[in-house]
C-alpha cells in the first residue's frame, strides 16, 4: 500500500470520532484509467508495461499522443522509460495518451552555471540539476526572464540520468526575488471552496514506477500544512491563497474546473515550493491566481489533467466545520 | 526655551536614540528583512551580509550610547550622528533606484515605501546625535535618575516620532486584523495550555498513560492530540480535539478508543457523535 496511508487513516479516523464524518471524507480510489510503471516493449501498435500489477499491454489508435519533451512517435519509446498512461474512456485496454520520463522542477534557482540551474525545491528534498537545452532556452526564457539564484523557476521536462531536461515552463516567474515576495494581505473571509490552480509532482522521483510504491500514490502535497503535525522540516511561507492549515491525513475535494472530474485526495506530504508561487496557470485561460494543491502525479492525471501543460484550475473543499 | 529644558532634551536623547537602535538592531535580525533599505543596492548574495552588518553597527551604537561618556563617548555620538546622517543619503539613492522598496530601518516592519516621513525621521535622528556631543552623563545615567522635565520632554518627542513612523501603522493592522482561526498559525503549546486547563483533560487523568502526545496533528480550527491510556485493564488511544479559538470551556472534546477493536468506548467534552452533524 501507499506510503503513509496507516497514519493518515488513524487520524482520519480519530478526526471523524471527534467532529463527525463530513470533516475528512473517505479518499477516492485512483481511476482505473491511469497507469504508471516501466516500458517494457513498445512497437507502432502496442505498449507493454511493467506495472505493480505485472505487465500490462495498452492498443493505440489514431488520436493516441505520446510525449517525451515533445509530441514523439511510439516507436521512439524506449524500454527503462517511466510511463503514465491515461487510458480511453471506452476502457483500459485503449492509450489514450502516455507520458514518458516526464519529470518537474519546481523551486528556487541556487545556482547557475552556463546552461544548467541547481534548483532548491524546498522541504529538504534533494537539490536538482535543470538543464536547459538551447531548443527549449527561448521558450524557457520568455517565461523566466530572470535566471538568477534567488529567482523562482517552474519547468516541466525530460529525466535523463540525474538531470532533467527542461523542455518548456509551466508558470510565469514572478518579477520578484523568493525573499521579496510580498506577505498575504489579511483575510477576514474564509470560505472552504478555495478556487486556484492544482499542480503536480512526483513522489517517487521518476525511479522504478513499477516496484516503489510512491510512484503509484494518489494524494496531494498541501502548501499551507501545519509545521506541528508534520516530522521533517517543511519552509514554506504563507500562501497567497486563504487555503485552511491541515495535517497529512486531511482529505481535500479537488475538481478540475475544466474537465469537471472530481476527486477527494489525502494530504500527503507539503507543498514547500508550491506556496511559495502565486500564478496563474498559463495554459488554462482566466482563473484564480494561487496554488491550492500540488498533486502527486497519480491523481493529476486521473483528474484530467496534463502533465506537460503542468497545472489546471481547481476548485478545493475542505471541510473544517467552521461554521 | 530654558537652558533645564534644552539640558534634558539633549540628555534624553541618549537612552531614546540607544533604545530605537536596538529595536532596529533586533528588528534587522529577524527574517523578512531583505530586499529593504541598503540591501536594495547590493547584490542579492550580498544582502543578508549586508543587512546583519548594518544590525552590529546598529547593536555597538546603542551600546557606546548608554555606556561611554568622555572623548570616547564623543565619538561614539558622532559616528552615531554620522550613521543617521549616511542613511538619510542611503534612504534617498534607495528610493530613486526601487520607489517600491521599503526602508527595513525595522525590519519586516518598514515595508511601506520611503516617503517624505522616513527620511524626516532619519534626519531629525541624526541632529538628535549631534545634540548630544559634549554631554556629561551616559545614557545609562539618565535612565536610572529621571526627572519629570524628561518625561516630559520624551513623551513629546516620542508623539512626534510616532507621527513620522511607518512602523507603528503596520503594527496596528497586524494587531487589528484577526484572521480567521482555520487559517491562523497557533502554537502548539499554546493548544496544549488550554487542553490542559479544560475540564475534560481532568477527567481524563485517570485514563492517560503519559504526559507527552504520541501524535498531534490539525484540522482548520482544530488541533489534535493523541495520548496513550489505560482502560480497564486495555490500551486506549485518548484522542483530545482542541478549538484553537472560541469559549475556552467548550473548545476541547474528546475520545477514548480501543486500540485493539477500534471502538470509540467513551466520549467527552461538547461531544462529537453523529448526531453532531447537524449542529456545531
Amino acid at each position: 500500500m501507499p506510503v503513509m496511508t496507516y497514519d493518515g487513516w488513524d487520524r482520519r479516523r480519530f478526526t471523524t470520532a471527534l467532529l463527525g464524518p463530513e470533516a475528512v471524507p473517505e479518499p477516492t480510489p485512483v481511476h482505473h484509467r491511469v497507469a504508471r510503471g516501466v516500458v517494457v516493449d513498445a512497437t507502432s501498435y502496442m505498449l507493454c508495461l511493467a506495472t505493480p500489477q505485472g505487465e500490462e499491454r495498452f492498443l493505440y489508435d489514431r488520436n493516441t499522443v505520446f510525449w517525451r519533451g515533445g509530441e514523439i512517435r511510439p516507436t521512439e519509446l524506449r524500454p527503462g522509460d517511466d510511463a503514465v498512461v491515461r487510458c480511453s474512456h471506452e476502457g483500459r485496454l485503449l492509450a489514450e495518451q502516455v507520458w514518458a520520463q516526464t519529470a518537474r522542477v519546481t523551486g528556487v534557482i541556487v545556482e547557475r552555471e552556463g546552461e544548467s540551474l541547481l534548483i532548491d525545491p524546498g522541504h529538504g528534498r534533494p537539490r536538482l540539476t535543470v538543464v536547459l537545452p538551447y531548443r527549449a532556452s527561448g521558450r524557457i526564457s520568455v517565461r523566466h526572464p530572470r535566471l538568477e539564484p534567488g529567482y523562482l523557476f517552474d519547468a516541466v521536462g525530460v529525466r535523463r540520468g540525474g538531470e532533467v531536461w527542461a523542455s518548456r515552463p509551466v508558470t510565469t516567474q514572478p518579477p520578484h526575488p523568493l525573499d521579496a515576495t510580498p506577505r498575504r494581505p489579511p483575510v477576514h473571509e474564509y470560505s472552504t471552496t478555495v478556487e486556484g490552480i492544482a499542480t503536480w509532482y512526483d513522489p517517487a522521483w521518476g525511479r522504478s514506477a513499477h516496484l516503489d510504491p510512491r510512484a503509484q500514490t494518489p494524494g496531494a502535497a498541501y502548501p499551507a500544512l501545519d509545521r506541528a503535525g508534520h516530522e521533517g522540516r517543511c519552509d514554506r511561507r504563507t500562501p497567497c491563497l486563504p487555503v485552511p492549515l491541515l495535517s497529512t491525513g486531511a482529505t481535500l475535494g479537488i475538481r478540475n474546473d475544466r474537465t469537471r472530474e472530481t476527486a477527494v485526495v489525502p494530504v500527503i506530504d507539503c507543498a514547500a515550493a508550491d506556496s511559495w508561487f502565486c500564478d496563474l496557470c498559463p495554459t488554462c485561460g482566466p482563473g484564480a491566481a494561487g496554488r491550492i494543491a500540488s498533486l502527486t502525479m497519480i491523481s493529476f492525471v486521473a483528474l484530467g489533467g496534463r502533465l506537460e501543460a503542468g497545472c489546471f484550475n481547481a476548485t478545493m473543499t475542505v471541510a473544517t466545520r467552521e461554521e | 526655551m530654558s537652558p533645564e529644558i534644552l539640558e534634558a532634551l539633549r540628555e534624553v536623547q541618549l537612552p531614546l536614540l540607544a533604545v530605537l537602535l536596538f529595536l532596529g538592531a533586533a528588528a534587522k535580525v529577524m527574517p523578512g528583512s531583505e530586499s529593504t533599505g541598503l540591501a536594495v543596492l547590493v547584490s542579492q548574495g550580498w544582502r543578508r551580509p549586508v543587512t546583519l552588518a548594518t544590525c552590529v553597527l546598529e547593536a555597538v551604537a546603542a551600546v557606546a550610547l548608554l555606556t561611554v561618556t568622555g572623548p570616547l563617548g564623543d565619538v561614539a555620538r558622532i559616528l552615531t550622528a554620522l550613521l543617521f546622517l549616511v542613511s538619510v543619503v542611503v534612504l534617498s539613492v534607495v528610493r530613486r533606484r526601487d520607489p517600491e522598496a521599503g526602508c527595513g530601518c525595522f525590519g519586516g516592519l518598514s515595508r511601506e515605501p520611503i516617503g517624505w516621513r522616513t527620511l524626516t525621521r532619519a534626519s531629525l535622528l541624526a541632529v538628535a546625535a549631534a545634540a548630544t556631543v559634549g554631554l556629561a552623563p551616559i545614557g545609562w545615567a539618565v535612565v536610572s535618575a529621571p526627572t519629570p522635565t524628561h518625561g516630559v520632554v520624551l513623551g513629546a518627542e516620542l508623539l512626534l516620532l510616532a507621527w513620522l513612523s511607518p512602523e507603528l501603522r503596520e503594527m496596528l493592522t497586524r494587531a487589528s486584523s484577526t484572521e480567521p482561526c482555520a487559517l491562523r498559525e497557533v502554537s502548539p503549546r499554546r493548544t496544549l495550555r488550554r487542553l490542559r486547563r479544560s475540564d475534560v483533560w481532568r477527567a481524563n487523568a485517570g485514563v492517560m498513560l503519559g504526559g507527552e502526545p504520541e501524535d498531534t496533528w490539525r484540522h482548520g480550527c482544530w488541533r489534535f492530540l493523541r495520548y496513550d491510556g489505560m482502560r480497564h485493564g486495555r490500551h486506549v488511544d485518548v484522542v483530545y480535539a482542541v478549538r484553537l479559538d472560541g469559549p475556552r470551556r467548550t473548545g476541547v472534546r474528546s475520545v477514548l478508543v480501543d486500540r485493539e477493536s477500534g471502538t470509540v468506548v467513551a466520549t467527552s467534552g461538547a461531544v462529537a457523535t453523529l448526531d453532531f452533524q447537524g449542529t456545531s
